[in-house]
C-alpha cells in the first residue's frame, strides 16, 4: 500500500506576494484566509462550473473549491451549448460568478461570491491529495459534442513546479505578471492563477486587456515584469506602443508566433521573447526563445512517445494525452520542432476544435441541409485569421445561421465568411475536394452572403 | 440609454444611425470583414454576442482601430466598458466624447 502523496495549496512563504490587485496585495496567508472563507459558503456540491471574470477571485474560488474537494470545470467560453451539455453531464453541479452578468439561461444552480475579506494568519497551510481531481477542462472534442480533460492536483502543482524552473523564477528576486489571457482558459489558468502558488511570482489581477491598460499595468509593477500573452496581443501592443516601461521578459502562447514579430518585439523592447508550447488538453510542455531556437525545449519532467505523426505527452501524475500536431523530434528526446498540424485540428485564440466536429454542428443545425468548415491557408500565420464555412440552408439567412451557430460553440470558430449555396462541390465519392470548397467561398456572388 | 436625454433634444430614433454612428459602422465592418452592409448594423443592437456576435478578438481590432482614427483610446479599468462597448449608439457616443478637437 502506497501512502497518498499531499502537495500544499502553495508553498510559497506566507508573506510572499501571490496576486496583486488595484487596490491592495494578498499574500499566501492572505489568498489562504480568503479562500477558506468562501470555501465554507459553498454549496455542498461534487463539480463547480467556475465562471468569476476577475482574476483574483477567479483563482480564490478554484483554491476554495479544491479545500472542499470539489471539480471545477472549465470552459474558455460559456456558450448557452456547452452550459447545456455541462447540465446534462454533471447535474449536481453549481456555477460560481463574481458579479451578476447575464448567462444564457441553464438550469444550473448559480453561487455569487461575496468577495469577503478579512484578517488572515495562523492557518495551517492545508495539504491536498495530490491524486484528488481538480479540474475538468470542457474542450469542444472532435465530434462537436464538447470533451471533458480531468487533471489532478499533483499534476497541475507538477507543471507550475517545472514552469518555475524553466523560466527560473526565484523567491529572491519575485518577478511580476501581467497576463492579456483570460484565467478560464488553460494557458491564463496556469501561468496566472496556478503558477504564483508554487513558483516566486505574482500576478497582477487588474485590467490587462486594451493596450493602455497593459502599459499602466507594466508601470505601476515593482521588480523584473514578465508580460503573458499572445501573437494577436503583441501586434496590438507594438502597433500602438503605449507609453510603458517595457517588460524585461514576454511570454507568447496559444497561436505560433512569427520571428519577425518576436523580432520587432525585442527590439523595440530591449526584451527577451519566450513562446511556450501547449493545448489545453495537455497543457504547457515545452518553450523555446523564438528569435534563437528553431527547437522546442520540453518541460522538466514532460516526456513525448509514439510516431512523430501522432505523438503522446506525459508528465507527473498525468495520463498520456494525445498532441494534435506533427512533430520531429531530436535523438535526445527532449527537443522537438514543429511541423505542423493533423490536418482536421484547429487553433484558433487557443482554443482547439476539430474542422469535421464544426461542420457536425453546423449541418446538426435545424434548416441546414449540407455544409462544412474549412480554414483558411493562412490559419496558422495570421493572428486575426478566422474559419470559413458554406452551407445549404434555404430557410436561413447568414444572420440566422450564424446566430443558431453562435449558441453551440465558441465565437472564436464562428465563421467568417459564411456562405450559402444552392449546393456543396461534392464529387462523385460524396467527398468535399477543399479546391473546389475554396472555389465555391471565393466564386459566390458577394450579394449570396448577405443575410 | 435615453435617461440622461433631456425633452429639449429628442432622443435618435432607435433604428436610424445618425452621421457619426454611420461613420464608425462602416469602420467596423471594414476592420472585421463583417459581411453585412455597414446601414444593417442596428444603432442600439449589441455588439458583442447575441446581436453581432463580436468577441473579444474583435475588441483588441477595433481598438486598435478607434485609437488610430480618432485618437481615442479605450481602457478597461472601469465598469463602464461594457456600457461603451454595448452598441453602436453607446460607443459612437463615446468616442465623440473623447476624441481630440
Amino acid at each position: 500500500m502506497s501512502t497518498a502523496e499531499r502537495l500544499p495549496l502553495t508553498d510559497r512563504p506566507p508573506r510572499s506576494v501571490l496576486f496583486r490587485l488595484p487596490e491592495r496585495t494578498v499574500d499566501a496567508a492572505g489568498f489562504l484566509a480568503d479562500a477558506a472563507r468562501l470555501a465554507r459558503t459553498l454549496p455542498g456540491r461534487a463539480h463547480v462550473a467556475n465562471l468569476c471574470q476577475d482574476r483574483y477571485w477567479f483563482a480564490v474560488g478554484f483554491a476554495a473549491a479544491l479545500l472542499r474537494g470539489q471539480v471545477s470545470l472549465l470552459s474558455g467560453d460559456p456558450s448557452a451549448g456547452v452550459l447545456g451539455w455541462l447540465a446534462q453531464q454533471y447535474p449536481d453541479a453549481y456555477v460560481l460568478t463574481d458579479r451578476d452578468h447575464d448567462l444564457p439561461p441553464v438550469p444550473l444552480a448559480r453561487h455569487r461570491i461575496a468577495r469577503e475579506t478579512g484578517p488572515s494568519g495562523g492557518m495551517p497551510m492545508p495539504a491536498i491529495d495530490a491524486r484528488q481531481p481538480a479540474m475538468i477542462v470542457l474542450t469542444s472534442g472532435t465530434t462537436g459534442s464538447p470533451a471533458g480533460t480531468r487533471k489532478c492536483w499533483g499534476e497541475l502543482v507538477a507543471r507550475s513546479r517545472a514552469a518555475g524552473l524553466r523560466f527560473a523564477l526565484k523567491e529572491g528576486a519575485p518577478a511580476a505578471i501581467v497576463g492579456t489571457v483570460p484565467p478560464g482558459h488553460m494557458y491564463g489558468l496556469e501561468t496566472t492563477v496556478l503558477l504564483p502558488l508554487h513558483a516566486a511570482v505574482s500576478v497582477w489581477c487588474g485590467p490587462a486587456f486594451f493596450p493602455a491598460d497593459i502599459g499602466a499595468a507594466l508601470d505601476g509593477l515593482p521588480g523584473p515584469r514578465i508580460l503573458v500573452t499572445t501573437p494577436l496581443h503583441l501586434r496590438a501592443l507594438l502597433q500602438t506602443t503605449p507609453p510603458m516601461r517595457p517588460p524585461e521578459r514576454v511570454i507568447s502562447a496559444t497561436a505560433p508566433l512569427e520571428r519577425a514579430l518576436a523580432e520587432r518585439a525585442e527590439q523595440a523592447w530591449g526584451t527577451t521573447m519566450l513562446e511556450i508550447f501547449g493545448a489545453t488538453e495537455v497543457g504547457s510542455i515545452a518553450s523555446r526563445r523564438t528569435t534563437a531556437d528553431a527547437a522546442w525545449t520540453l518541460y522538466p519532467g514532460v516526456v513525448l512517445s509514439g510516431p512523430d505523426d501522432a505523438p503522446t505527452a506525459s508528465a507527473p501524475w498525468a495520463e498520456p494525452r494525445r498532441l494534435g500536431d506533427l512533430l520531429e523530434r531530436t535523438a535526445d528526446g527532449r527537443h522537438f520542432r514543429l511541423i505542423g498540424r493533423t490536418s482536421d485540428l484547429v487553433k484558433l485564440g487557443g482554443r482547439r476544435a476539430s474542422l469535421a466536429g464544426l461542420s457536425r454542428i453546423l449541418t446538426g443545425i435545424a434548416g441546414v441541409q449540407d455544409g462544412a468548415f474549412l480554414a483558411p491557408d493562412d490559419l496558422d500565420r495570421t493572428p486575426t485569421a478566422r474559419l470559413m464555412a458554406v452551407a445549404v440552408a434555404p430557410s436561413h439567412s447568414v444572420a440566422s445561421l450564424t446566430h443558431a451557430l453562435r449558441a453551440e460553440m465558441d465565437p472564436v470558430f464562428l465563421p467568417r465568411p459564411l456562405v450559402l449555396l444552392d449546393a456543396l462541390p461534392r464529387d462523385a465519392l460524396g467527398k468535399l475536394p477543399r479546391a473546389a470548397l475554396l472555389a465555391a467561398l471565393t466564386g459566390a456572388a458577394p450579394g449570396t452572403a448577405l443575410g | 440609454m435615453n435617461a440622461s436625454v433631456s425633452t429639449a433634444t429628442p432622443s435618435p430614433a432607435p433604428d436610424v444611425q445618425l452621421p457619426i454612428e454611420a461613420e464608425i459602422a462602416r469602420l467596423i465592418v471594414d476592420v472585421l470583414h463583417l459581411e453585412i452592409e455597414p446601414a444593417a448594423i442596428a444603432p442600439e443592437e449589441p455588439l458583442f454576442r447575441e446581436g453581432l456576435g463580436l468577441d473579444s478578438i474583435d475588441a483588441l481590432e477595433l481598438a486598435l482601430a478607434i485609437s488610430r482614427q480618432y485618437g481615442v483610446t479605450l481602457r478597461s479599468d472601469d465598469a463602464r466598458n461594457a456600457e461603451i462597448f454595448a452598441s453602436l449608439r453607446s460607443l459612437s457616443r463615446f468616442i465623440a466624447a473623447h476624441r481630440p478637437a
